[in-house]
């Protein structure tokens, strides 16, 4: 879909995430599901409404060619679209993912940790120092965020 | 948004159950889906809401500017805290089977902390950055 309105395009991203915390929702990863619901569907869409109050809702049509945009944009379809044959089934026993690593979290995720839901357990304790990173770049992202805005109002 | 009756009631009716649930998320996430991550942003877009109806100036007088840069800090510093407390009882950064009696209840123990505390810095991060771009207007 094209479109040179902003406003349809945030919409359209939107309800695009919704049917991907649908799908989520279908293939039963319940945390991931509520992560694109919540981020993806809520907070992402007030984000970029609140970003279109400083700019046009219609976008001018660009000076620049669009052809070697749409080459890059058809290439990189191509080739996203042959690696997709790299990727196991889903559910598939034998690939690299459900393989040792997964077993041991299935086994003893509840006996070490003493909690049901094993996402959380890999989440916050045996990939603590990942979420730690992620923590880190959310609070990266939010400074920076400050940072530039608070410039341009201290130019104008 | 102001005179808009039907929008303010319902946000009104709303709000409270949406930063219930974000809690929930938050305090159960180990029992059921979600977890830090999730009830930080849902726990925010119900702020937000509240805001994007009642103006930003109501909002602020709960939670000003500062305040949420502090907690967004604090945040973070929390979870650093458990993994250098890891330390302090003899174990890895991060390790938090010495927090409690057991293993099990220092895993447990150790989880809620560091879950509480990414929830900390993301809602407060979604909140900041929600007022950065609705209060410091570019005057075009």
């Amino acid at each position: 879909m094209i479109t040179r309105n902003l406003f349809a395009a945030i919409m359209s991203t939107t309800i695009f995430s919704l049917l991907c915390a649908l799908i989520f929702l279908l293939m039963d990863g319940v945390d991931v599901s509520l992560t694109e619901a919540a981020v993806g569907a809520g907070i992402s869409t007030i984000l970029y409404l609140s970003a279109l109050k400083h700019t046009h809702i219609i976008i001018k049509p660009s000076k620049h060619a669009a052809a070697p945009l749409v080459v890059i944009f058809i290439l990189m379809l191509i080739l996203l679209g042959a690696m997709t044959y790299d990727i196991p089934n889903v559910g598939e026993p034998n690939s690299a993912s459900n393989s040792r690593v997964t077993q041991h979290y299935i086994d003893r995720s509840n006996k070490e940790m003493g909690i049901p839901n094993m996402v959380t357990s890999i989440l916050a304790s045996y990939r603590g120092f990942d979420t730690l990173g992620e923590v880190v770049v959310i609070f990266i992202a939010g400074i920076s965020v400050i940072g530039i805005l608070r410039n341009k109002k201290a130019k104008s | 948004m102001k005179q808009h009756t039907i929008p303010r009631i319902i946000t009104k009716l709303i709000v409270p159950f949406i930063l219930l649930f974000g809690l929930y998320v938050q305090f159960h996430g180990e029992i059921s889906a979600g977890g830090g991550f999730q009830a930080g942003v849902i726990f925010a877009s119900g702020f937000i809401l509240y805001n994007v109806i009642f103006g930003i100036n109501v909002g602020e007088k709960i939670l000003p500017i500062g305040l949420t840069i502090s907690i967004m800090a604090f945040g973070i510093f929390l979870y650093i805290f458990v993994g250098l407390l890891g330390i302090l009882m003899g174990g890895n950064y991060l390790d938090y089977n010495l927090l409690g009696e057991s293993k099990v209840q220092g895993q447990i123990i150790g989880i809620f902390l560091v879950e509480l505390g990414v929830g900390i810095t993301v809602s407060s991060v979604m909140i900041l950055i929600y007022y950065s771009f609705n209060k410091f207007e570019d005057n075009k």
